[in-house]
């Protein structure tokens, strides 16, 4: 037995150097962040080089008299990039201040969403002909001309209500092809240029109006028993995909190396020579072990940046520590279940050609989790999220989402769960194990499932 | 007598096929055994179960003194048939790493590597990797690899196949190094040339069964041979069709020889059964003045041979045998 343990360990620590010292092991652990910073840093500003700076008119016919001289006001460059940047504070109100101030900057905002649009107003008569205005908007224009962006018609009890509270609006026309964005600039300068007529129109101060409206909104605090911790719905909503992401990415990097090595091994001929200090289940156990022990590196590595950066926004105190305790042991048992099926994969086949039509299957569990994932995050106590965390293989990945959701489940399910996994994780390495053992030395034609039955049976 | 190894009645069959049939084997410790047979006679499957990594269907094993040899791997040495290497990994690790996994420490496979290297021609090249060796360099370390713990019972599959005659002598050497340290030696080669050189013992499976099991010093006296070859000194007469009749009529005249060949520039003279070779071999150089004469030696081949033939196979099909098994026939490898 001791000798047993002993091979076990020999082969783990094989497995493990051959996969660390691998050129490729260290290039993989580096592109996943600079994937992920390449995202964030270059991909919006790839996108943004396409929007083009809008030059162009804007057709008012306004009755009241009081509406267009605002929206003239409203438009000016300076209105609307001083909007954009408080609705970029709105939205990242609940983000750290160094995050805040940098993406708020008039310069970001600039970055973001492109250079605010020059647009002119021109006045039309109370009384125009609608016809021929809306044929304005679809009238060619010269090169290098101003662009006829929209027509605004005011209704004429906009700025003054016919009733006590029921103010009228407007129209707003605009031809093909106008960018969403600026569209929704319109709304918002409109609708600001005609409260500010009625705020004049009740003789109304508007800054004690906005500070009468204001109402900043709170983080809220979740309270557990004995324990408080800053809530950040943003952050809340990542979160389980988060998990959920490093549980898939650890068992595939484990998963595809101990099934690529094993096929080496085989088609290396590599394999005899080690049956004869090692039994079959001594090698599995170590392949398995010494790939499962490169999987937790490579999670620790990544839980450690993203601990980092929490602390360095002062965000840690949103994470409940206990959640990465039950990463890892989802991570454990879900490791366990599939590397086993890699392993037997690999044993079976002849090349890694071979292993792919046995695979499909496999990744396609694995990646279940992820067409679930949006459903059990929205409501991680529906029935369905709750069936889902028994039934494995993607019990754990549906357990996890629901952990790391707002309204985590009861503990019975989370340990039901648990027990559910280890015990399919045990059967399945069973399996696997009598698979495992006979495949290592067939060569020959590539096995179907039937086949790999049947040696299960045998051995 | 002690036992190193002990089949008896095994047999093993994989779906129709019948792989061995009723095997029974037993070699001493410290002998030096050769397995023969043609490819596909199910050499590598009785050395497969011999090492528990295939189970016969039926009949019993011990391996030194335990019923499997996973319960005495460490004691065991095995260069399979279908050997290969971390192709990565650099030679020393890999020795070590073999080492270890065969029970020694660290330190000791570590302080082992660099001798064992020097000793088969492949010094310092701990630090390179497996794949930047040449095949008959890997052969080597491959053995070494096998060797490396000095087990007590070393079986090698076929340990010459694709080898270089550089590798083959070098091997064979070291087979017979580790005989004399004390390791039974059990090897497995489909070229009787080469268990005719180095075996104390020979085992001939044919389709699965043992047609042989004998003491090559009893085989040379049980097929006693009766072919002698004979070159005369004066070659001009062979070269004349006058002077080689000449040779022919006296060498006939001669009592005991049953017929005589003649090959290019020398004879092949078979004697009759029951004659005495060293009488005969006094009586012909009297008739004719020789060059060189001498008995020939008996080939495993023959024997072989002879013993199939026995069967009912014809002569094609001895003549297929035999070149099948004919010394250097090394592109019949399966």
């Amino acid at each position: 037995m001791k000798q047993s343990l002993r091979r076990i360990g020999l082969v783990a620590r094989r497995e493990f150097m051959a996969a660390v010292t691998n050129k490729g092991f260290v290039i993989g652990l580096l592109l996943m962040p600079a994937i992920i910073a390449l995202l964030f840093a270059v991909f919006p500003r790839v996108l943004n080089r396409n929007v083009p700076a809008v030059r162009g008119e804007v057709a008012v016919v306004d009755p009241t008299g009081q509406v267009a001289g605002a929206l003239r006001t409203a438009l000016t460059a300076d209105a609307i990039t001083a909007r954009r940047r408080e609705s970029a504070m709105r939205a990242l109100q609940n983000a750290p201040t160094v995050v805040r101030d940098a993406a708020t900057s008039p310069a970001a905002i600039e970055r973001t969403v492109g250079a605010a649009p020059e647009l002119t107003i021109l006045d039309r008569p109370a009384g125009a002909d609608l016809q021929r205005e809306k044929q304005w908007l679809t009238e060619p224009v010269a090169a290098g001309g101003l662009r006829h962006i929209a027509l605004v018609v005011v209704h004429p009890d906009a700025v003054v209500a016919a009733g006590r509270t029921e103010y009228g609006s407007y129209d707003l026309f605009i031809p093909e092809n106008i960018d969403d964005r600026l569209e929704i600039e319109l709304y918002d300068a409109i609708r600001e240029s005609l409260v500010a007529a009625r705020i004049r129109n009740h003789n109304l101060n508007r800054e004690e109006v906005e500070a009468v409206m204001r109402v900043r909104r709170a983080a809220s605090v979740t309270v557990a028993a004995g324990a408080e911790r800053q809530t950040n719905i943003a952050f809340n909503r990542m979160l389980p995909f988060v998990f959920a992401g490093l549980l898939v990415f650890g068992v595939m990097i484990g998963g595809q190396t101990l099934l690529t090595q094993t096929v080496e091994e085989k088609s290396n001929r590599v394999i005899e020579v080690l049956l004869s200090a090692v039994s079959p289940i001594e090698l599995m156990a170590g392949k398995i072990l010494g790939q499962m022990a490169v999987s937790m590196l490579v999670l620790a590595i990544y839980i450690g940046i993203g601990l980092v950066t929490l602390m360095s926004f002062a965000m840690i105190g949103l994470l409940d520590p206990l959640l990465i305790l039950y990463l890892v042991v989802f991570f454990l048992i879900s490791y366990l279940l599939f590397a086993a099926v890699f392993s037997a994969v690999g044993a079976a086949v002849n090349e890694m050609r071979e292993a792919q039509s046995l695979m499909t299957p496999v990744m396609l569990l694995l990646m279940a989790p992820w067409m679930f994932a949006t459903v059990i995050g929205r409501e991680p106590n529906s029935a369905f999220a709750v069936a889902l965390s028994f039934i494995p293989p993607v019990n754990t990945f549906a357990m996890m989402i629901r952990l790391g959701s707002a309204t985590p489940p009861p503990t019975w399910q989370v340990l039901l769960t648990m027990i559910v996994g280890l015990a399919a994780a045990c059967a399945v390495t069973w399996f696997a194990a009598k698979v495992f053992k006979v495949g290592l030395l067939m060569h020959g034609k590539a096995p179907d499932m039937a086949t790999l039955m049947r040696w299960a049976r045998q051995a | 007598m002690l036992t190193a190894l002990a089949l008896r009645n095994v047999h093993k069959t994989f779906g129709a096929t019948v792989a061995v049939e009723g095997m029974d084997l037993v070699v001493p410790r410290g002998a030096l055994y050769g397995v023969i047979g043609p490819n596909g006679a199910g050499k590598t499957t009785c050395i497969r179960m011999i090492m528990s990594i295939l189970f016969p269907d039926s009949g019993e094993l011990s391996v030194l003194g335990h019923r499997s040899a996973l319960e005495a791997k460490d004691r065991i040495g095995y260069l399979p048939e279908e050997r290969g290497v971390y192709r990565k990994m650099k030679v020393g690790a890999f020795l070590i790493y073999m080492g270890e996994l065969k029970g020694l420490a660290a330190e000791d496979a570590a302080a082992r590597v660099p001798r064992l290297l020097q000793e088969v021609g492949l010094p310092g090249v701990e630090s390179k990797r497996c794949e930047d060796l040449s095949k008959g360099m890997l052969q080597r370390v491959q053995f070494l690899a096998a060797v490396i713990h000095q087990p007590d019972l070393l079986i090698l599959d076929e340990p010459f196949s694709g080898q270089d005659p550089v590798s083959v002598r070098i091997l064979r050497e070291h087979i017979l190094k580790e005989h004399r340290r004390g390791a039974t030696v059990l090897l497995s080669t489909h070229v009787m040339a080469h268990a005719e050189e180095m075996c104390q013992h020979v085992v001939m499976i044919h389709q699965g069964r043992k047609v042989l099991d004998e003491a090559m010093a009893g085989l040379r006296r049980q097929f006693d041979p009766r072919t002698i070859h004979f070159e005369p000194l004066d070659e001009n007469a062979t070269a004349s069709r006058l002077g080689a009749h000449a040779n022919v009529s006296s060498l006939s005249a001669v009592g005991g020889v049953e017929r005589i060949e003649t090959l290019d520039g020398s004879y092949r003279i078979t004697l009759l059964p029951g004659t005495d070779p060293a009488a005969m071999m006094s009586r012909l150089a009297s008739a004719v003045a020789p060059a060189r004469i001498e008995l020939a030696r008996l080939t495993l081949e023959d024997v072989f041979v002879r013993i199939v033939a026995e069967g009912s196979h014809g002569k094609a099909a001895s003549d297929a045998l035999r070149a099948s098994v004919t010394a250097g026939s090394e592109g019949v490898l399966a």
